[in-house]
């Protein structure tokens, strides 16, 4: 009579045994940063198991991060901007980069880490650079006979009406600060009115102001627009040459803002090691091939694919102050005049 | 046999009848849930196209309203001239706030310039309860919206819809951040150039909740712009999401969707599977309204659903009432089948009855044989077999009772032979035991009749013996018995016998009734015999011994020459 309940529980220890033994990794990604069938390799290769578990936005992963300080994953993708912030809260492990030797295959300019602001504190690394794109000007090669060189061709008068121009409050005062030799992000009160005169120009001058990729090229290819501050860079590029625009890509010599993602390790990882071992794994030359294949981002090992060296590159910081970013940016879209801030 | 055949069959009946009545009630609610839901998603997608209608008919109606503001000589003169004397930018901004004093569903109407970046010339905005003339400094300049360069390219009387969005607009007053879509039309003067453009910006969920009004409550409106991000859905967190950067698309809830996105169809009804607010799914129904311009293919998905729910309780209004039609009949297949079995039982019972009866009494009953059916002809065999069985126990008993009397009678003179006798002789020594009374057995014997035998054959022989029995037989009394043991021996039993001498006297009558000649195929034959006799109990008590007491006696008789009677011991 009774044996039966015996075995269940034989059985049930013996199925739940492995499950017990096998370390798992808790990875919070970006869709596209952790396919099926790459994280099944690294789960073969180190005898673990992985759960993978997806945010869309930076909001959806601060709150994830935060929920239980931190302690529900072991390691994430983030970029500069945000890292910040977990540096600020101190959620974040040092990394030991003898455990991610990968990192010796990357580009210079993600090596040098010193180089990048929000990935170290005091000495210390805090995050490994993954994957970025950087907001270049797409061109219509039939209207430059040479690629724009400046952010100053979006105020060109010669392109009027046939420029396209990126719906952010952010960016929008960065490249107009960039434009007047100042800092992207750390604007002084002091400057506002000359930059938001500088943008009621560029408004004058663009066509429109786009939200989403696709409507940024439906009205390429219907309105001949000669260039485009491209907010989605490559992927837009992309886009474009898939719709046969005859297009090219440029990075302006003030600079081109970048968003970087890097994998960073929480404070409450259950399993350091086996984070770094992820990381690494990440910057295996076929996993980071694959991301730029599968998704249009540039990684950090192939020179080929990604911006030149001398490619002015400024990653993405916190801004000084983004309510009033917005506050003046909404009023520039609705159309007020000079003097009506 | 614990369960009779009228059980059995009544069972079979109303399986068979309850069952048939499961399977058409089955069917018949399956197909009127097939039909109702079909009638549903007809109803739905009747009703989607109706909306749609009524939505095209509005916007044309609006289109009118704007072209004939642009088509006014104020506004063409205000187009050509910028602001120049405030009495006619009064003038149609009264106009344009009597338009919207009527129609509550336009947020905004504005007259835009093409020249200055498309700085507005006449605005009258919708705020709370009232409408604003804006003027002066809060004019703002337009020229980096769509609505604006769509339109300046236009000619005269040509409209431009907007796709739909959140109107993000600082300063538009009621409007700000609510669906909008913008209808406007160019303002063209005589020679063909484009002045600039009249706006009107339409509250898009007041228009809805207007034309869902005439809807059944149950339904639920669903509006997706040609990408199929959300426009209008029951829950409001679903809708814009593509203005904050995160897109809600309508296809990945409702698949189907898909293919009116890709063009493929027009128009689609059909069973959405279950979600959480409704657990049993919805019957949708979704039209992909063409949207704009002919020329452009921009387009809007328009839906209705309403949950399963609503039609499935009518679905099971009707089964329950087909329930209970299927209860009622089965009810009466059940009174049905006891009928029918007891009708056939009823009349099977007398005859089990009878046959009963017959095995236990051989007494015959006529069964009913009039029917012409099975069972009448069922009476008409049991009728005959009675006939044929009673007919043959009374041969049998015929046969069995001439059986017994040969087993004990001689055949050839009909008289009780050996086995017969000894057993009468017995009864009578026993009886005279108890009864006191005296019986007395003569033994006969026929002299010479070996040679009579050999000398006249067997057959006069037997013609004698015959005739010798006839003669015993002649001088006896019933009560006695005459027997014959075989060949020319014959006995006599004489029973209530008084005295010796009445015996004796009866055995003389014998002797000389013998003795009398007797005439065989022409002879005259003459026959004697010889007779002892033994009485009992004088003579001995049993049978054994009163037949040796006289065989000795009837020795004794024929020693001393024949014809003559002897009793035993004298």
């Amino acid at each position: 009579m009774r044996y039966p309940f015996w075995i269940a529980v034989l059985l049930g220890l013996v199925f739940s045994w492995p499950a017990q033994a096998v370390p798992i990794l808790r990875v919070l990604a970006w869709p596209g940063y952790a396919d099926s069938d790459l994280v099944k390799v690294f789960e073969k290769k180190y005898g673990v198991r992985v759960e993978v578990s997806y945010v869309s936005s930076d909001d959806v992963l601060r709150q994830k991060i935060n929920a239980n300080q931190g302690r529900d994953f072991d390691v994430f993708a983030a970029n500069t901007a945000e890292l910040q912030q977990y540096m600020d809260q101190n959620m974040l492990l040092p990394l030991r980069l003898a455990n991610i030797p990968n990192t010796a295959q990357q580009l210079p300019r993600f090596r040098e880490v010193h180089g990048i602001p929000g990935i170290t504190r005091a000495n210390a690394i805090y995050a490994v650079p993954y994957t970025y794109a950087e907001t270049g000007l797409i061109f219509d090669r039939k209207q430059f006979k040479t690629p724009p060189s400046s952010l100053s061709v979006l105020w060109d008068p010669a392109y009027q009406g046939r420029i396209l121009a990126f719906n952010d409050s952010k960016h929008n005062f960065s490249i107009a600060s960039l434009l007047q030799g100042g800092n992207a992000f750390q604007i002084p009160h002091k400057n506002f009115p000359a930059l938001v005169n500088q943008l009621v120009a560029l408004r004058r001058n663009v066509l429109t102001f786009y939200t989403l990729p696709e409507e940024s090229v439906a009205l390429f290819m219907s309105r001949g627009v000669a260039v485009l501050w491209a907010n989605y860079g490559r992927q837009q590029l992309k886009l474009l040459q898939e719709a046969h625009a005859d297009v090219g890509y440029a990075i302006p010599r003030e600079g081109a803002l970048a968003w970087l993602d890097c994998w960073a390790i929480t404070r409450g990882a259950t399993n350091q090691t086996l984070a770094e071992q992820w990381i690494n794994y990440m910057l295996e030359p076929q996993v980071s091939e694959a991301l730029s294949g599968r998704q249009g981002l540039s990684n950090t090992l192939d020179a080929e694919r990604s911006t030149q060296a001398t490619d002015k590159i400024i990653w993405l910081e916190p801004v000084e102050d983004g309510p009033r970013r917005a506050d003046l940016w909404n009023k520039l879209i609705a159309g007020n005049r000079p003097g009506q801030f | 046999m614990r369960y009779g055949i009228g059980f059995k069959l009544g069972l079979l009946l109303a399986t068979f009848s309850l069952g048939a009545m499961g399977i058409v009630g089955y069917y018949a609610y399956a197909s009127s849930r097939v039909t109702l839901l079909d009638a549903a998603q007809r109803d739905m997608l009747t009703a989607t196209h109706v909306l749609g209608r009524s939505f095209k008919a509005n916007i044309k109606k609006i289109s009118d309203d704007t072209l004939m503001l642009a088509r006014l000589p104020t506004t063409l003169q205000l187009a050509q001239e910028g602001i120049v004397t405030a009495g006619h930018q009064r003038w149609l901004a009264d106009t344009m706030t009597a338009m919207m004093a009527v129609n509550s569903e336009y947020f905004q109407i504005r007259l835009i310039g093409a020249k200055d970046h498309g700085l507005e010339l006449v605005r009258v905005d919708r705020a709370d309860n009232t409408l604003l003339n804006i003027t002066a400094d809060e004019l703002q300049e337009k020229a980096h919206y769509d609505y604006v360069f769509n339109t300046l390219v236009l000619k005269q009387g040509q409209i431009y819809l907007s796709d739909i969005r959140l109107n993000q607009e600082l300063g538009s007053h009621a409007g700000l951040h609510q669906p909008t879509l913008r209808v406007a039309t160019p303002v063209v003067d005589r020679t063909g150039k484009v002045l600039g453009l009249v706006v009107v910006n339409l509250d898009l969920n007041g228009l809805f909740d207007r034309l869902k009004s005439d809807l059944p409550e149950a339904y639920q409106l669903y509006l997706s712009n040609r990408f199929g991000d959300y426009l209008i859905h029951p829950n409001a967190d679903q809708v814009f999401g593509f203005e904050q950067g995160r897109r809600i698309l309508i296809q990945d809830v409702f698949e189907p969707v898909a293919g009116l996105i890709s063009g493929e169809k027009t128009s689609m009804a059909s069973i959405i599977a279950a979600t959480s607010e409704a657990p049993l799914g919805l019957v949708a129904s979704f039209v992909r309204l063409p949207f704009g311009g002919a020329d452009d293919q921009r387009f809007v998905i328009l839906g209705l659903t309403q949950p399963l729910q609503t039609i499935v309780e009518s679905t099971q209004q009707a089964g329950l009432t087909m329930l209970r039609m299927i209860v009622a009949l089965a009810a009466l297949a059940l009174l049905l089948a006891a009928l029918v079995s007891r009708a056939v039982t009823g009349r099977l019972k007398p005859m089990v009855q009878a046959m009963a009866l017959f095995s236990r009494t051989q007494v015959v009953t006529l069964l009913p044989y009039h029917r012409q059916d099975e069972i009448g002809l069922l009476a008409c065999s049991l009728n005959d077999m009675q006939a044929t069985v009673v007919a043959t126990l009374k041969a049998l008993n015929e046969s069995q009772k001439n059986l017994k009397h040969l087993a004990q009678h001689d055949s050839l003179t009909g008289l009780p032979n050996r086995a017969l006798f000894e057993d009468r002789l017995q009864q009578a020594t026993a009886q005279t035991r108890r009864a006191q009374s005296h019986v007395a057995l003569l033994f006969f014997d026929l002299d010479g009749f070996k040679s009579m035998n050999d000398r006249y054959g067997h057959h006069v022989g037997d013609l004698l013996l015959k005739e010798v029995a006839r003669r015993i037989r002649d001088c006896v009394r019933t009560a006695d018995t005459v027997g014959r043991l075989g060949g020319d021996e014959f006995v006599v039993l004489l029973s209530y016998v008084a005295h010796a001498q009445d015996a004796m006297r009866v055995a003389e009558k014998i002797c000389i009734a013998l003795h009398q000649p007797l005439a065989l195929d022409d002879q005259q034959l003459v026959i004697a015999a010889s007779i002892g006799v033994a009485i009992c109990p004088e003579h001995g008590h049993d049978a054994q011994t009163l037949s040796q007491h006289a065989d000795a006696a009837m020795y004794q008789a024929k020693a001393a020459g024949g014809n003559q009677v002897r009793l035993f011991g004298v």
